[in-house]
């Protein structure tokens, strides 16, 4: 298939969708609200099938340790594949928001992502006990602001000693504040650019694997 | 009050999840790769069956009640799939660039507005002048504080920050460190709670429940047991290996 | 067990970590076991976020957000119980809630079996309803926004809108007066803003978990978000409410954990610098 095609063709996609759906919002053009509807829909639907993904590359990464019986690992894969089988089997057949896949999601899912976000608690506790040092200026200020605020909201000690809330609030709004702005707009210029590199083709990350031909041109 | 068995089961089996997980804090252990595996397993299967939903509630639903067009959504939704072909991976370029396209029209028409105009906005609005001198004063640090910081992140040549210019990242750096020092605090109130939360579960679910406070000593030592390394473990033997 | 410092400096910093885990698990479980009742300050933020619901005039519609993942349930669940208690004691109000976050039916279930609304006489598909997770995030939300039902014409277990009569008048954004966003992603948060506030000016209330509390301060600065509360802060609507339930429950636990973290923080730095003045003192 041509170079043209293969490369160039999903750039000018990305132009025309990104600025039809622009124009939408900017220049109120007539006849660009419901073509953009349409592809905001279509943009719903597409992103539920990249859902299915993680499992892809999940089946390909552990069929390849059963097949291999790597060792201490292949039991391991093959109660993996089979989790994926049995929620989507029971999710599929008897809908997302039935008692029986509720049950399963209840029992497994939700237990081990509440756990699982939960544990990185402990590793933080011995982080502030062995690694937070206010070695310089930098770092004793965000200890001085670190216990300030976690002082806060320690809810007794709010009430203790009140003189801590007008302390971390002012922490909040002034330096806390001021500098997650000037952070969010460097990003947003990033974003921006970003964007406009994407939308004229000097960024083909989204392109994948490139061959050495589609590189050169 | 009386519990049903399948809830029992599933209180059960959470509980079992929860200190499987927890034991990764000390040491790697087979419940906690299986705890891990489950995790994994779980999370994949729960995006297909909510992606098979969204497909079927969105484009396949609408294409049997006429809208005739969404054959050509199915067919792109159908051939991402082919960025696993070594010779067609090309082809899953098409459903991406209008993924890519629509992501980038929707954010950056609205991050101008939203992230760049209505902040700026906001800053130049802070009155230094006019207010009390408190106010004034911690305006003033609030307006510098942003101006360095996009400095700091825009102008990333070394030689922009050298001399008297470094003075600029210094007050920059100063004002980073305090905003992650108050994150720092956030992030512990965040994950206590959550861990509060597992907790609270184990105590007031779990062990209430008939065996639970019998079973919960044996569950701990099984789990301490299985952080031996395998060469000092009595039972079982390490497999020989190849 | 871990490596220890020699020295009673290099033994103080290096205390093996089982040992600082076995602390903290004393620490949670004890006032768990042996509640004391430690004081909670209701923060202005709550305050505000009670506020604007109280303002809503009857009939008002309002979408709501379940864009938040397991686990950030222990944290956001409670907000959101402690939320819709509110809401149905007010009465006259719409909710429409839709996820933004794959495990967003599943959770709302939860919170709504904890709520119990037919004890303050709601409906649903009359006072309240789902309408489904949405695959997309941003683009879910700019597709709702533009045309709620052109986007989806279901609730979360597949009926039609047809049949609800909350759904009568609810076109796009416009059809409402407030947004609530639970969220535990950057992209949700974030996204709302984008795609509601910014071209609707939809008055938006966003709960988050404490960490990512510092990222959206300046939304709220800008006065793009009315009120931004964590989930953590669940108590202190449970407390303003007259609720008491989950939320209010973690206070004596945050209280002693907290001080146990500034502690070790304390600690850890006095054995640093007493391990270095002595190695100055052995070395000159």
């Amino acid at each position: 298939m041509s170079l043209f095609v293969r490369r160039q063709l999903p750039i000018v996609l990305v132009f025309v969708a990104a600025v039809l759906v622009m124009a939408d919002y900017f220049l109120k053009i007539p006849g660009t609200g419901p073509v953009v509807k349409d592809l905001q829909n279509w943009g719903i639907i597409l992103t539920a099938f990249s859902l299915g993904f993680g499992a892809v590359n999940l089946f390909y990464l552990h069929t390849r340790h059963i097949s291999r019986r790597t060792p201490g690992q292949w039991p391991f894969s093959t109660w993996l594949l089979l989790m994926i089988v049995v929620f989507t089997i029971v999710g599929v057949t008897m809908g997302p928001t039935g008692p029986q896949y509720s049950w399963l999601y209840n029992s497994s899912y939700f237990a081990l992502s509440a756990t699982v976000y939960s544990s990185l608690g402990f590793y933080m506790t011995t982080g502030c006990y062995r690694a937070l040092r206010a070695r310089n200026a930098e770092a004793a200020l965000l200890l001085v602001v670190g216990a300030i605020a976690l002082l806060r909201n320690a809810p007794a000690v709010a009430v203790g000693v009140p003189i801590i809330i007008p302390m971390e609030a002012w922490l909040s709004a002034i330096p806390t504040t001021s500098a997650q702005r000037g952070i969010m707009i460097g990003a947003s210029l990033g974003a921006i650019a970003l964007g406009v590199r994407t939308m004229i083709g000097r960024e083909t990350g989204f392109l994948g694997r490139l061959t050495e031909a589609e590189r050169r041109g | 009050m009386a519990v049903d068995l399948a809830s029992v089961v599933q209180i059960w089996l959470a509980a079992l999840f929860t200190i499987w997980i927890y034991s990764i804090a000390f040491r790697d252990n087979v419940f906690f790769k299986f705890a891990e595996h489950t995790f994994v397993g779980a999370a994949a299967g729960h995006s297909i069956v909510y992606g098979f939903d969204n497909v079927r509630r969105y484009g396949w639903d609408p294409l049997t009640k006429g809208a005739l067009l969404y054959v050509v959504v199915f067919l792109l939704g159908v051939i991402l799939y082919t960025r696993y072909h070594k010779k067609y991976f090309w082809v899953s370029r098409f459903p991406l660039a209008v993924m890519v396209g629509i992501g980038i029209g929707l954010s950056m028409r609205a991050t101008v507005t939203a992230e760049f105009i209505a902040q700026i906005q906001s800053t130049a609005a802070m009155k230094v002048l006019g207010v009390d001198a408190w106010t004034g004063f911690s305006n003033l640090i609030f307006i510098i504080i942003v101006l360095t910081v996009v400095y700091f992140f825009i102008f990333t040549l070394p030689s922009m920050h050298k001399g008297n210019l470094g003075l600029i990242s210094k007050i920059a750096r100063f004002g980073m460190m305090a905003a992650f020092g108050y994150s720092f605090a956030n992030t512990v109130l965040s994950r206590f709670n959550m861990i509060f939360g597992r907790l609270d579960f184990l105590m007031s679910s779990w062990l209430p429940l008939p065996g639970a406070m019998v079973a919960m000593p044996i569950v701990l030592i099984l789990v301490a047991y299985a952080m031996i390394p395998a060469q000092k473990r009595p039972w079982p033997k390490p497999g020989k290996t190849k | 067990m871990s490596k220890q410092g020699t020295g009673f400096w290099g033994k103080l910093e290096d205390v093996p970590r089982e040992i600082l885990y076995a602390i903290l698990l004393i620490v949670f479980i004890i006032p768990m076991l042996k509640p004391v009742g430690f004081p909670v300050p209701i923060s202005d933020a709550v305050k505000k976020w009670h506020a604007t619901i109280d303002a809503l005039p009857a009939g008002s519609a309002i979408m709501i957000d379940f864009g938040y993942s397991g686990g950030g349930e222990p944290e956001l669940g409670p907000m959101a119980v402690a939320v819709y208690h509110h809401i149905f004691r007010k009465g006259g109000l719409k909710s429409i809630t839709m996820s933004t976050s794959l495990e967003g039916p599943l959770l709302w279930d939860k919170v709504i079996a904890e709520v119990n609304p037919a004890k303050y006489g709601a409906k649903y598909g009359v006072d309240y309803i789902h309408i489904g997770y949405i695959s997309g995030t941003e683009t879910a939300m700019a597709a709702v926004g533009k045309d709620l039902r052109a986007t989806t014409n279901t609730d979360y277990k597949g009926a039609s809108l047809d049949q609800y009569p909350i759904m009568q008048g609810i076109k796009d954004a416009s059809s409402f007066k407030l947004l609530i966003c639970y969220t535990t992603g950057g992209d949700q948060s974030e996204g709302w803003v984008r795609q509601w506030y910014t071209p609707y000016k939809t008055p938006y209330l966003l709960s988050v978990i404490a960490m990512m509390v510092p990222t959206m301060l300046p939304y709220q600065k800008a006065g793009q978000i009315v009120s931004l509360t964590s989930g953590a802060q669940a108590g202190e609507m449970e407390l303003l409410l007259g609720v008491p339930a989950r939320g209010i429950k973690s206070a004596d636990v945050i209280t002693l954990t907290h001080l146990l973290v500034f502690a070790f923080v304390v600690m850890g730095n006095i054995a640093y610098y007493g391990r270095k003045a002595s190695e100055r003192a052995r070395g000159g």
